[in-house]
């Protein structure tokens, strides 16, 4: 994540498995929203995500998110600021649930339904900057939001 | 009276409470009052463990009574254990532990 680490583990290399995301991931949930937010999404266990973001460009920058606190869906959302950060906006968007469950392959398959959670509440906030950054170069009527809500399982 | 035991502090819990307390007085249907779930912190996860020999009779044991077996997640994804416990025993948090219990609402909950 952008803020220097303060724990102990300062000097080790960051892993990326659950808990190592979900530890960042708290970090980073406790920062202030940045400009470009997208809206909160809930399933069907009254768990809540929200994603925002700072792009410039088309290019992602700093990504945060709010999240209910359950370790899995926090390590989802977590794991998808770490490999986004500086895709451009379109590619960003083709990471999908599938891909955050391959990339955490200990995952119980109960806990597994956070992905997609984790993933709709992402592709929101880009489709909030895919429609501000098309807005000031095409107009008010870009539907590539529309686009980026539906994009590929 | 249905109780639910938390398993909060470690050292000789694991391996003396329940394995020989606990445990045996479940199988010998003599332990005095009807265990629905138990629910595990920290190294105590490792009993659930597949392969462990005091999991395994306790998941025996849990199968036969219909009793709830849970690991807490976040100890779980620590120690790496999350996708190596028994087949059936889950992991989550309070609200899954209390969900799970919902239908089978024990009258004690005692944390050892």
């Amino acid at each position: 994540m952008d803020d220097d680490c303060s724990m102990a583990c300062c000097g080790v290399t960051q892993r990326r498995n659950v808990s190592d995301l979900f530890d960042r991931g708290l970090r980073r949930s406790r920062q202030a929203p940045l400009a470009i937010q997208g809206e909160t999404h809930r399933d069907a266990n009254g768990f809540t995500a929200s994603f925002s973001l700072a792009a410039h460009g088309g290019v992602l920058g700093k990504i945060g998110f709010k999240a209910s606190t359950c370790v899995t869906l926090v390590a989802y959302c977590e794991l998808i600021a770490e490999l986004t950060a500086g895709q451009d906006i379109a590619q960003a968007a083709r990471l999908s649930p599938s891909d955050l469950v391959a990339e955490l392959p200990n995952v119980p398959a109960l806990k597994r339904d956070r992905a997609p959670l984790a993933i709709a509440a992402f592709r929101d906030a880009l489709a909030a900057a895919s429609t501000l950054s098309n807005q000031s170069t095409q107009g008010e009527h870009y539907e590539g939001r529309l686009h980026l809500r539906h994009a590929a399982p | 009276m249905k109780v639910a035991y938390i398993f909060a502090t470690q050292r000789h819990n694991i391996s003396y409470v329940l394995a020989k307390m606990i445990l045996p007085q479940l199988e010998e249907n003599r332990h005095g009052v009807d265990v629905v779930g138990m629910f595990f912190f920290e190294d105590n996860n490792y009993v659930l463990v597949d392969g462990n020999p005091i999991g395994a009779r306790l998941a025996k044991v849990a199968k036969e009574k219909g009793m709830l077996l849970m690991g807490c997640d976040q100890c779980c994804y620590e120690r790496e254990i999350a996708d190596k416990l028994f087949a059936g025993v889950p992991i989550g948090c309070f609200p899954d532990l209390y969900k799970a219990l919902s239908g089978n609402m024990p009258d004690q909950v005692i944390t050892l």
